[in-house]
């Protein structure tokens, strides 16, 4: 053969067999991280997790008042959240796209959405804790919240850039004003990505400690109280996986477990929808 | 220019020029629309054929930096005037579109989609309209049963069809067709030029066409542009039998273009 075409193969072969290590290497962690949260958690999982609330170490109990606490934060961030994140999205993408605030708008939102965590929570604890003097529910899902717009923001404005602007030349040549052909022809066109982006910023809040440690703290017993404190199911992991006892490591594990099948099932959700609006514009 | 038996101008445009940013697209153009006639605007690409068309209904003005200066009289009123409420001049003037643009909801509701954007009527008006505006764009035999099935379903001759049933359901006076046929197969082609030649008595239509073929086929009026000037204005069967200038005639023959 040729030598210039074997060389070709030859680097060929190379470049393919490093990019298979690679692969094989990143997913080896994940499948490690992943069987080792299915070994732990499953052997604590039991209907006491769902039903019964932390225990003091050496007792029975699970994990129910962080349970429910997460679900409560996380629902108070994402309702407050989402109308203001496809709004701004909104802005971004109709109204001021060519505009320089729009620039301005999106350099910060972009910045917001790669802030750490942790800075956001240092951030609701001067506002809200500070000045309510004590730690409680709402700053916690205010904190969330903080997390969600940027999210809601950046998926709405790119989903909705996508669509072509024939759609809304049509609407408009039939005198529809611009507020009418958002609500009407382009929210309905994007609507699955923009579902989609609030699925992901809920996956992406529901795993968040930083946040809620300096806001919402954690509470040992149940409690559906915004104004005290309130238990979360990783601010629970995190004290229970630090402390010293064996049965508050199970439960850290299978609270672990519980987080990862939710934030999993979301992602699911989220791929199976995009692909669908990306069927439909085809 | 046509003869004596020329029929009543519907819109007249005088003086129109057209800029994106400072780019002129178009330059000083004048020439009539005549009432129910069919007025196709021919020319290669880049000539500014859909800008000119694009002028009309003021669809231009979504976009910034791009301008309009001249006058556009519909029935005597310059529609270009900042007075002109684009809304009301856009229920007056319906639009087509090169690629099909069904909206993202039922044939039903794309249908009644414009209106609804004018008018309050009872559930059993706006159903015979829906039904009316589907049979004056010859689809509703074919989506009577299906009329709450997506419109994004439909083939894409149907599609174009159904944005046509769309554009009359308002009753507009003038259609605006921006290469409509496109993005078509020839049998869909046919139905979609038969279609405008039925149109042709109740409405002023003005088409933008690639289609040297097509533009004899169903207009009653031709307006050639090159480079954002207009070359040549007349009667279809005029320009295309004896053009008075030589780039029409080039152009016709298929020389350049």
């Amino acid at each position: 053969m040729n030598p210039i075409y074997a060389k070709r193969r030859r680097r060929n072969n190379m470049f393919l067999g490093l990019s298979v290590i690679a692969t094989l290497f990143g997913l080896g962690w994940l499948a490690m991280i992943l069987g080792t949260l299915l070994y732990e958690g499953f052997s604590g999982l039991d209907l006491a997790i769902f039903t019964q609330s932390t225990p003091p170490p050496g007792l029975q109990g699970g994990l129910l008042n962080a349970i429910v606490g997460s679900l409560i934060m996380t629902s108070l961030a994402v309702l407050a959240g989402t109308p203001i994140g496809i709004l701004v999205g909104t802005y971004l993408a109709e109204y001021g796209r060519y505009t320089r605030l729009a620039f301005v708008v999106r350099f910060v939102n972009d910045i917001l959405l790669s802030a750490p965590s942790i800075v956001i929570g240092l951030f609701i604890y001067e506002l809200i804790v500070v000045n309510m003097g004590h730690f409680s529910a709402w700053a916690g899902a205010a904190a969330l919240t903080v997390i969600v717009i940027p999210v809601v923001v950046r998926t709405t404005e790119n989903m909705l850039v996508l669509i072509p602007n024939s759609l809304r030349e049509a609407a408009a040549a039939l005198g529809a004003t611009r507020a009418h052909v958002i609500r009407q022809v382009t929210w309905r066109a994007a609507r699955a990505g923009i579902i989609t982006g609030v699925l992901l910023a809920i996956a992406r809040i529901s795993g968040e400690t930083a946040p809620l440690l300096f806001t919402s703290l954690s509470n040992q017993f149940w409690s559906a109280d915004l104004n005290a404190p309130m238990a979360s199911l990783p601010v629970v992991i995190f004290h229970m996986a630090l402390s010293p006892y064996d049965d508050w490591h199970r439960l850290a594990w299978s609270g672990a477990l519980l987080i990862t099948m939710a934030v999993l099932l979301l992602s699911i959700i989220a791929r199976v929808l995009g692909s669908s609006t990306q069927s439909e514009r085809s | 220019m046509a003869d004596a038996s020329t029929p009543a101008v519907k819109v007249a445009i005088e003086g129109l020029s057209f800029y994106y940013g400072e780019t002129a697209a178009l330059n000083n153009i004048s020439l009539p629309l005549y009432a129910n006639k069919v007025t196709a605007f021919i020319g290669p690409s880049g000539c500014g054929k859909s800008t000119l068309l694009r002028a009309l209904n003021r669809i231009f003005e979504l976009y910034p930096n791009q301008r309009a200066e001249g006058k556009v009289l519909l029935d005597g009123v310059n529609i270009l005037g900042r007075d002109q409420d684009v809304n009301i001049l856009r229920l007056k003037i319906g639009m087509v579109f090169q690629k099909p643009t069904p909206f993202p909801m039922t044939i039903f509701d794309n249908v009644a989609f414009g209106l609804q954007l004018h008018e309050k009527l009872p559930r059993s008006e706006l159903e015979g309209r829906v039904e009316t505006a589907l049979k004056r764009a010859a689809l509703w035999d074919e989506v009577k049963d299906k009329l709450h099935v997506s419109g994004t379903s439909l083939s894409g001759g149907q599609q174009q069809r159904l944005c046509i049933a769309r554009s009359v359901a308002t009753s507009p006076e003038i259609i605006l067709l921006d290469e409509p046929c496109s993005a078509l197969d020839p049998i869909s082609t046919a139905k979609i030029e038969e279609l405008i030649s039925e149109l042709s008595n109740d409405y002023t239509i003005v088409i933008v066409t690639h289609n040297m073929q097509q533009a004899s086929r169903v207009s009653h009026y031709t307006a050639f542009m090159f480079l954002g000037e207009l070359i040549e204005f007349g009667a279809t069967e005029e320009v295309f039998t004896t053009p008075k200038n030589r780039k029409t005639e080039d152009y016709i023959t298929g020389r350049f273009g």
